[in-house]
């Protein structure tokens, strides 16, 4: 899955590390859904909307995958 | 100034301290214990009276609990500003470390070998068990009230193979000891790979 949080970090100018205090997950946490390597909780991707203000489908992009699971 | 949305720098960040240190410490407490028991098999050995054998791991824990307060201290204010959840976590994680190395340093004390079947006075052997059940279940509630999505994730794959790594050999060991192609079960070995696979897909998963 796709996800624009490395923008929306840059857009801040917050590290990683701030990112994961204001979501209170380790680093590795923002660092993994960042590079593509973990798909974040449902809760976890309601804190990040909530937090960059705005849907949950505009952080993440889940691409041509949901039209192969029809 | 236009904000840089390739982030090819990071922000800078509030130095942390020196993560070195702790292991430094772990390793100082493993080597105080495992010296004043080489001094006491030494004096054993050559008839001289040696120290109690509580002397050993009582010097050992309370230097590294000393130790590991001092350093604390000394960056109170990088750990004060850590989440109730961080806080929560490393506890865990200490608290299991702890266990781990009263274990380890009470049967190397008792027993002399720490990888050894050798026999134990049954004080010391229920002592270290219900260290073990109790110590280890409060450490996981912990741990697991404290861990968040990234880290369960990993904990969980990291047990499965875990889980693999002792369901796939056992079986197949055990049918070949009966057919007389293989020695007699082990479970410490056992043990040992399921801890080691465990260990090394978590760590995969959590650091990749």
């Amino acid at each position: 899955m796709n996800n624009k949080l490395k923008v929306l970090r840059a857009m801040r100018n917050w590290s990683q590390a701030e990112l994961a205090d204001r979501l209170d997950v380790s680093r590795q946490a923002v660092n993994a859904i960042e590079t593509g390597k973990y798909d974040p909780s449902l809760p976890l991707a309601f804190k990040l909307a909530r937090l960059f203000d705005m849907p949950i489908e505009e952080i993440f992009d889940y691409g041509e995958g949901l039209d192969h699971g029809n | 100034m236009a904000k840089d949305l390739t982030m090819a720098t990071e922000p800078k960040e509030p130095r942390a301290p020196n993560m070195i240190m702790p292991v430094f410490i772990g390793f100082c407490t493993a080597m105080l214990a495992g010296g004043i028991a080489g001094y006491n098999q030494t004096a054993i050995n050559s008839g001289d009276p040696a120290l109690a054998p509580w002397v050993g791991p009582v010097a050992a824990i309370a230097f590294g609990v000393a130790a590991i307060t001092l350093y604390i201290r000394s960056h109170a204010d990088y750990f004060r500003r850590w989440s109730p959840r961080k806080r929560l976590y490393w506890a865990s994680i200490f608290g299991a470390g702890l266990l781990g190395m009263v274990s380890a340093i009470t049967l190397q004390a008792s027993g002399g070998d720490l990888y050894s079947n050798a026999a134990l006075t049954p004080t010391v052997a229920i002592a270290l068990s219900v260290l073990w059940v109790v110590g280890l279940a409060i450490s996981l509630v912990v741990y697991h009230r404290s861990v968040d999505d990234h880290e369960r994730q990993a904990y969980h794959l990291g047990a499965l193979w875990g889980f693999y790594a002792f369901v796939f050999p056992c079986p197949v060991w055990w049918v070949l000891h009966r057919a007389g192609l293989a020695p007699p079960i082990d479970a410490m070995i056992l043990f040992v790979a399921s801890l080691v696979v465990n260990a090394l897909v978590y760590l995969w998963f959590k650091f990749r």
